[in-house]
């Protein structure tokens, strides 16, 4: 077991003066490699801010947050962007298809952006939409698909390249709770079967009962860590 | 290498799934421009051409004989047409004589020897008429009376800008004689002689050397001006191939005759006037056309940015997803690329495959000239690059302004 994660007094605030707003006061945590960690709170909580410093989608205003290894808040855009297509993948809440390409070119995407060869890239896309079970659907576009299948193409955009860590942000948000089981299904048999690292938000209990931990925030800051099932 | 393939493909299918009509409207617009660009210039610079192809074919043709910078006359012209006469690349030439004289009109019926005599100063030319025909053809241009026959004496032809029913549209610029028509006498004086002449024709021309001038058989040419020597002063000729009248010259050149004569080429014996102004409504032609070119690359830059303004999430995403900035730029530069090339083949398309034949065939009647549309391929070349260029700039920088927003930002609609 080696920790892939690892965040030492993350700081988020927001403007500056009188209306500064300490979003995140002091976060320290650490992610397992293999771990499946769901991220819960109100609203406010201040667990999405935390995803976006995790995702380096943000930069931190103090703290220092390493991740394999790597300082990753020293990183410049340019090599952040690199990162996170190397490193991680990224479920949003909505989906976040490009809707002109179809779900196959979309899971391609970060591929090729990889270097990987056009038919190397559509066969392991195909591969990747097939283990979320929408085989045959690879020439789809967005708008052909339920918001459920759409997010299972995210899933499969996101873990298509092997990424080390899958960030998931509150990923049935939009879904009925029936496709909200069983993407939360599909994202803890990736982890208990593929032993994908996992770090994803969500507001409800019952979606992150599948996770090994659950961190619990308020008002910035971690209020508990409730072990769930070792890893 | 990876962010152009992420690039085009991005680019791509947003041109394939966009809006039909839209797309249709945006390449519309294109051509437009493209055809402002070329068709704008091309007709002004038509107007020049128009005039410069009707003063060689009615007046001065592909090669000009004139005398020698030292000299009044064409030397041995008798021995020059011999030369031309035998010469295989010419096709037709005319040997002119010219010569200024005062031409009068309705002198017989002026009662009052002291009141204002019906006179105009005139431009006299000699002419070999079965030459000049061949040469010129200028008898198409006769408007009233018919032209000279080649045994024709005492007959003469005026130029309709020296009448006064004709040149009255110019207001008082011209001398003129006042109504005359075929069968009337007048009378032309070279210095102390005198001939009277009867008009057969009159000639209208948008050439002002041919509607200012006044034609005679070359014999009572030199009898009335004293040119017993035969030397002409002007030989124009007609050559097979135009475009190489500058070989002709050279063959003309390596014969001697420059003993006799200067030689130029059209291109080097027209007035320097036509080239002037045809460079003036070329960079007025380009001017319009340049605030056709601002206007659809304004057009283009409000298309891109809405169009990236509206997917700004979906750049933040794909940012998000790894996807490098420059791939995300390129997929917008790409459709500008479309949008221009798509416009500019239509343009193209309808200027040579339509516009060009068209004003070619009904060109457009200006008092001076017969306009035509000129759009020379390598300055076409030059201005679709010129088009192409900014049209992609104006699409990169919308996608720029819109790619470098923070990521997160984008994703989350913040400004």
């Amino acid at each position: 077991m080696s920790t892939l994660i690892t965040t030492t007094n993350v700081e988020r605030t927001f403007g500056t003066g009188a209306l500064t707003t300490r979003v995140l006061k002091g976060i320290s945590m650490t992610v397992e490699a293999g771990e499946f960690l769901a991220i819960m709170g109100k609203s406010g909580a201040g667990k999405s801010t935390l995803m976006y410093q995790l995702s380096l989608l943000d930069e931190p205003t103090a703290g220092h947050i390493m991740i394999d290894g790597t300082d990753v808040v020293a990183l410049n855009e340019v090599e952040a962007t690199t990162f996170r297509l190397n490193t991680l993948g990224y479920v949003f809440q909505d989906y976040a298809l490009v809707p002109d390409l179809s779900a196959e070119e979309n899971v391609m995407l970060p591929l090729l952006m990889r270097g990987a060869a056009w038919e190397a890239a559509r066969l392991t896309a195909r591969g990747a939409i097939d283990a979320v079970g929408l085989e045959g659907k690879y020439g789809n576009l967005p708008a052909e698909l339920s918001g459920g299948e759409q997010q299972r193409v995210a899933i499969a955009r996101a873990v298509a390249g092997k990424p080390k860590i899958l960030f998931a942000d509150e990923p049935t948000a939009n879904l009925d709770s029936i496709s909200g089981r069983a993407i939360i299904d599909l994202i803890t048999r990736l982890n208990q079967e593929n032993g994908q690292t996992v770090v994803m938000v969500t507001h409800e209990r019952e979606y992150a009962m599948g996770a090994n931990r659950i961190i619990h925030m308020e008002d910035g800051q971690i209020t508990g860590i409730e072990e769930l099932r070792p890893l | 290498m990876r962010s152009l393939r992420i690039g085009l493909l991005l680019g791509l299918r947003q041109i394939q799934r966009a809006n039909f009509w839209t797309t249709g409207l945006i390449i519309f617009v294109m051509m437009l421009t493209f055809l402002n660009l070329i068709a704008v210039s091309g007709i002004l610079v038509g107007l020049i051409a128009g005039a410069e192809a009707a003063v060689r074919e009615r007046s001065l043709g592909d090669i000009i004989l004139s005398p020698r910078d030292d000299e009044d006359h064409i030397l041995e012209t008798e021995a020059v047409e011999r030369q031309l006469s035998a010469f295989p690349e010419i096709i037709a030439y005319s040997v002119r004589y010219q010569g200024g004289g005062e031409l009068e009109a309705n002198y017989m019926e002026r009662r009052d020897l002291r009141g204002e005599r019906d006179i105009a100063a005139v431009s006299v030319t000699g002419i070999d008429v079965e030459r000049e025909l061949a040469m010129t053809g200028i008898n198409r241009d006769i408007v009233a009376g018919e032209f000279l026959a080649p045994d024709d004496e005492g007959y003469i032809v005026l130029g309709a800008l020296y009448t006064e029913e004709y040149a009255s549209n110019f207001g008082d610029i011209f001398e003129t004689v006042s109504g005359v028509e075929p069968g009337d006498t007048v009378r032309l004086t070279i210095g102390e002689v005198s001939k009277e002449f009867v008009v057969k024709g009159i000639l209208q021309s948008k050439v002002d050397e041919v509607s200012l001038n006044t034609y005679i058989p070359e014999r009572e040419f030199r009898r009335l001006f004293g040119r017993i020597d035969r030397n002409a002063d002007q030989i124009v000729i007609r050559v097979e191939e135009p475009a190489r009248n500058d070989e002709v010259k050279a063959a003309l050149v390596g014969l001697g005759l420059e003993r006799q004569a200067k030689i130029q080429t059209y291109e080097e014996g027209k007035p320097k006037f036509i080239t002037d102004i045809k460079n003036t409504m070329n960079l007025l032609g380009t001017f319009i056309g340049s605030i056709g070119i601002v206007v659809a690359s304004i057009t283009i830059f409000i298309i891109v940015f809405i169009n990236a303004l509206s997917r700004q999430r979906q750049i933040g995403i794909l940012k998000g997803i790894g996807i490098d900035r420059r791939a995300i730029e390129l997929a917008y530069v790409m459709q500008a690329a479309f949008y221009a090339l798509a416009g500019s083949a239509l343009g193209a398309l309808l200027t040579y495959g339509f516009l060009l034949g068209y004003f070619e065939r009904n060109p457009i009647k200006f008092p001076f000239s017969d306009g035509i549309l000129v759009a020379d391929p390598e300055e076409t070349a030059l201005r679709f690059v010129v088009l192409f260029t900014i049209t992609l700039f104006a699409g990169f920088l919308p996608a720029w302004l819109i790619v470098r927003k923070n990521t997160l930002n984008s994703i989350l609609g913040r400004k």
